[in-house]
């Protein structure tokens, strides 16, 4: 339109939008005068005046139709509709605070409980990961060798840059107490890839990143806070680390997180450990590669092929097996996590659709409840569309605040979920309420008030004249649409409270089988503290033997501890492999030795984890250095290589260990343990004397003290022997066996009681629902049951009447969930452990506990219709 | 286009509005009370015609309404359109088989 138009226009919209009692009044007039006028023209036509006036109005069509039309023409009425809609619909909600709270409530709890996962997605799934170009980054898996990474970069062309990192503890004796942190070995190629500035100084350079180069170190944003006070001017600061003194030159930014782990400070590994830097066999570095532009995974992982075959022809007895594959680092870092966020997103959006339904099954049933008003506003010239849009204006309003409310309950709920520490969310720090998750409360609370408010505003407009007639005297049943929606709404619930059902109680199976998993040790009173021996004072492994033998004795000398060692415990998330060869038999070809887990014990660490003795014997103070060498398997270990011998007396070494061969004799068998977690049955494993170890990098121990006292005395009587000894180790890693097993089942247990939390929100809100849904019919059907009374029918036919009809829905719902539920299960195989994703048993628990809720659910009104006098149920109306 | 041609004559208020279309049309052209209100109120917000509250000649307050010059171009507009489609159409009824 042209803008000299605008001209008019403008001034008269603003005109009926601010001075509507005016031009209303104006309308008044006019159609006041218009009528008069023709009644004056029929009475000269001889009419009487009431004809007159009455062919006047007739003619007119309705002098409020005719008003309501006028209004419309005004172009700005919407926003005064809308405005009239808004306080029309406060007031109904504020008349009727039973009702409203019920379905906000509702609604905040399916809202909140959506918005609180989807937040955890938000920071999880959806946030870049925070480097530069996160896109481009992949990550390669398994963890490899630098001299094999070296060669990858060199051969590889689709890829810009590379990096490499191990992470692992390493004293650090600068500060007023000897403590553990965590070092990440890197090249120098590893910050530069991720692709990170440093805060403070800078990183490590290629040519510190050589053997022999000057001892530099990058240090975390929390390790300058805590053990530098945040001093800017600590660049160039000495720092001993591991026994060995470095120099600050840089520190990194406070928001910098590693892909997988956490280090507090960062060197160069072929300065920092140049034995392992060159070792081609020893697997153990996290790699990550930065793609060219334009390069794609599928390119870059046929490339990595083509360098893995060239590798493994190269060096047949290290690489025989390489097998790297790239998977895009977004995937790496979230991809332990993502089907269990993806299927609780799925829980919680029935739980939401069972909220909605019970929304729409209550805005139904006050559709119903106001028919009568309805009609008056349609004789009073409202039109359908108009009624529709008031309906839904208050459905948004409910929905809305239903939204606000379950925002609060998110931000509840966000803390308690991240308080339930899942092991894999610990690391995102980003999971907060932000504009997206406000977005998605605002987009997800419109979306429930539109779509779900539409059919009871449809039916509620609909009230006509020739039915509020029939109906008007609410004789009969209820409308029948109305009910039959509702019907469909409750069976719906229960169809869907029966899938969430289902899935929590699968969780719960699963987690009661992890729970009764035996470990193969007895977990209870066992303290374990971590620590590591400087290589630079213990260079020799009759000195680490020394320390460890001085140790355990006086530990042992405690009254009521009973101590012992072991290279890497149960659930500590670690254990070293290496190929096995057996005296006697045909030699394999180069590589394809068979692995078996190896650790190194010291005292009588069989009897302190109380881990059962199979066959022949476990290590006495006897096996020790310079006396023949002894190993300790486990049954595992029989089962793979001597499963039809018996292996006390045979003889082992290790495929990769120095020329010539040091047999070690199997003297005894233990049973197995489960060591990474209990879901996962050990390998074959190989217990080692400490003090026969030719592997000086092993270093570290973890000490297994069984002991009744609490933990933290423990660690105190610990600390003060192992110091002692030596006054510059740190005693800083104490962790009870229980927390550690109690740890490694927190994903799962997180699962369990998130889903199991949806699943009992489900049951209630399905419960409230066909509650509503029966309460409603009683007192609808209040007078025929009156008459069936009267008429001779039973209490028992009364109860049977209502409690038939609810439980034939329930039992409906049942049936269809069921059938949904076969076939949505099966994406939770993942989750599941030793439990079949169609588990007879939990179908047909769920089902039965589905059934009950429903049959006491429709009891409670159908009591009240069975207590129906006829006499006051004939006079009711 | 009615409406604006009849008002184009001069101002008037409603109800004459009604009666002079009747009158003019010859009772062919029927428009009902109920419509004419809404219409006017229509070509009112458009900016076409412009109403204001005048004393009539019986002492009566009523709204008048009168063509603006927007009104009186789109009436200018909607008339030739409509003589244009009007003499295709005649010109196609006359049309005879040849």
């Amino acid at each position: 339109m042209r803008p000299e138009h605008w001209l008019f226009t403008i001034p008269l919209r603003l005109r009926s939008l601010f001075r509507r009692a005016q031009v209303d009044q104006e309308l008044d007039d006019e159609l006041r005068d218009h009528l008069e006028r023709k009644t004056e023209e029929y009475m000269a036509q001889g009419l009487t005046q009431g004809e007159a006036r009455r062919r006047a109005q007739l003619d007119l069509g309705g002098v409020e139709q005719t008003k309501e039309k006028c209004r419309d023409a005004r172009r700005v009425n919407w926003i005064q509709d809308l405005i009239q809609d808004l306080r029309f619909a406060l007031r109904m909600l504020r008349k009727s605070p039973g009702f409203t709270s019920v379905v906000v409530l509702t609604l905040a709890l399916g809202i909140g409980a959506n918005t609180a996962i989807f937040s955890v997605i938000d920071g999880v799934l959806l946030t870049p990961l925070p480097y530069k170009n996160p896109q481009q980054l992949v990550a390669m898996k398994p963890n490899d060798a630098l001299m094999n990474l070296i060669d990858v970069e060199r051969q590889a062309q689709t890829f810009s840059q590379g990096g490499a990192i191990n992470v692992d503890e390493v004293d650090y004796t600068s500060g007023a107490q000897p403590v553990q942190v965590r070092a990440g070995s890197v090249n120098a190629g590893f910050l530069e890839t991720l692709g990170v500035a440093p805060m403070l100084g800078r990183i490590i350079s290629p040519d510190e990143d050589v053997k022999g180069a000057r001892r530099v170190v990058d240090v975390s944003y929390s390790f300058w806070q805590n053990f530098l006070d945040g001093d800017p001017h600590a660049l160039g600061k000495t720092l001993r680390l591991g026994g060995y003194d470095y120099t600050l030159i840089g520190v990194m930014p406070a928001d910098f997180v590693l892909p997988r782990e956490h280090a507090d400070i960062f060197v160069s590994l072929q300065v920092a450990d140049p034995g392992a830097a060159s070792q081609r066999g020893v697997h153990f570095m996290h790699s990550y590669w930065r793609l060219k532009p334009g390069a794609t995974l599928a390119q870059a992982q046929a490339e990595m092929l083509a360098v893995d075959r060239r590798l493994s022809e190269q060096y047949p007895d290290t690489e025989r097996d390489r097998g790297e594959t790239l998977v895009a680092l977004r995937e790496m870092v979230t991809g332990n996590v993502r089907p269990a966020l993806l299927i609780l997103f799925g829980a919680v959006g029935f739980v939401l659709l069972i909220a909605c339904a019970n929304f729409a099954g209550l805005l139904v049933a006050r559709a119903a409840s106001r028919r009568q008003e309805m009609v008056i506003r349609t004789a009073l010239g409202a039109e359908k569309f108009r009624l529709i849009r008031q309906a839904l204006t208050e459905s948004v309003v409910l929905s809305l605040t239903g939204g606000l409310a379950g925002l609060l309950l998110a931000r509840w709920g966000t803390a308690l979920l991240l308080s339930l520490k899942p092991a894999a969310l610990a690391r995102f720090s980003s999971i907060s309420i932000d504009v997206r998750v406000l977005a998605f409360v605002l987009g997800i609370s419109l979306l429930t008030g539109i779509v779900f408010g539409i059919a009871p505003a449809w039916c509620m407009a609909r009230a006509d004249f020739a039915q509020s007639m029939k109906e008007g005297g609410r004789t009969a049943t209820a409308g029948r649409s109305g009910h039959l929606l509702r019907s469909v709404l409750v069976t719906a619930e229960f169809a869907l409270a029966l899938i969430l059902l289902v899935g929590s109680g699968l969780l719960l199976k699963t987690f009661s089988r992890l729970r009764s998993v035996n470990p193969g040790f007895n977990p209870q009173n066992i303290t374990t503290i971590y620590m590591q021996l400087p290589l630079t004072r213990y260079k020799e492994i009759p000195r680490q033997t020394q320390f460890r033998r001085q140790l355990l004795a006086g530990l042992n000398s405690l009254p009521g501890v009973k101590a012992a060692m072991i290279t890497d415990i149960p659930f500590g998330g670690n254990y070293v492999g290496h190929a096995v060869v057996i005296d006697g038999r045909p030699p394999l070809p180069v590589g394809s030795e068979p692995d078996a887990q190896t650790v190194s014990v010291m005292g009588d660490y069989f009897h302190v984890m109380q881990i059962p003795v199979r066959a022949g014997r476990i290590f006495t103070e006897m096996d020790r250095e310079g006396q023949p060498l002894v190993v300790v398997v486990n049954e595992q270990f029989v089962k793979q290589f001597f499963p039809h011998e018996n292996p006390l007396g045979a003889r082992i070494d290790w495929a990769r260990s120095d020329p010539p061969r040091k047999w070690m004799t199997i003297v005894g068998v233990v049973s197995d343990v489960r060591h990474l977690d209990l879901s996962q049955p050990q390998d074959p494993a190989v217990y080692t004397p400490f003090s026969q170890s030719h592997e000086v990098w092993r270093h570290f121990m973890t000490l297994a003290i069984r002991s009744s006292r609490p933990t933290g005395d423990l660690a105190a009587d610990v600390k003060r022997e192992v110091w002692n000894i030596d006054r510059q180790i740190p005693v800083s890693l104490v962790q009870s066996m229980d927390e550690r097993m109690a740890d490694s089942l927190a994903q799962q247990r997180f699962n369990m009681w998130l889903l199991g939390l949806f699943a009992a929100l489900a049951l209630i809100l399905a419960a409230i629902g066909i509650y509503g849904l029966m309460s409603y019919a009683v007192s609808q059907r209040t007078h025929e049951i009156g008459i069936r009374v009267a008429i001779g029918a039973q209490r028992r036919d009364v109860l049977g009447l209502v409690v038939a009809e609810g439980t034939k829905l329930a039992l409906f719902g049942i049936v269809v969930g069921v059938v949904f539920a076969l076939i949505l299960t099966r994406f939770m195989t993942s989750l599941l452990f030793e439990v079949a994703p169609t588990d007879p048993l939990t179908f047909f628990g769920v089902a039965l506990l589905l059934a009950l809720t429903g049959l006491l659910a429709c009891y409670i009104p159908a009591r009240r219709a069975m207590r129906v006098d006829p006499m006051v149920a004939l006079r009711y109306e | 286009m009615l409406l604006l041609k009849i008002l184009a004559l001069g101002p008037m208020n409603g109800f004459a509005v009604s009666q002079r279309l009747k009158q003019v049309s010859g009772d062919v052209l029927q428009m009902s009370d109920g419509s004419l209100y809404p219409a006017l109120h229509k070509l009112e917000q458009e900016g076409w015609i412009t109403a204001e509250w005048k004393t009539s000649e019986y002492g009566r307050r009523a709204k008048y309404y009168s063509l603006t010059r927007l009104g009186r171009r789109q009436l200018e507009k909607e008339t030739d359109n409509w003589s244009r489609l009007s003499s295709a159409i005649s010109r196609v009824i006359k049309l005879k088989e040849a």
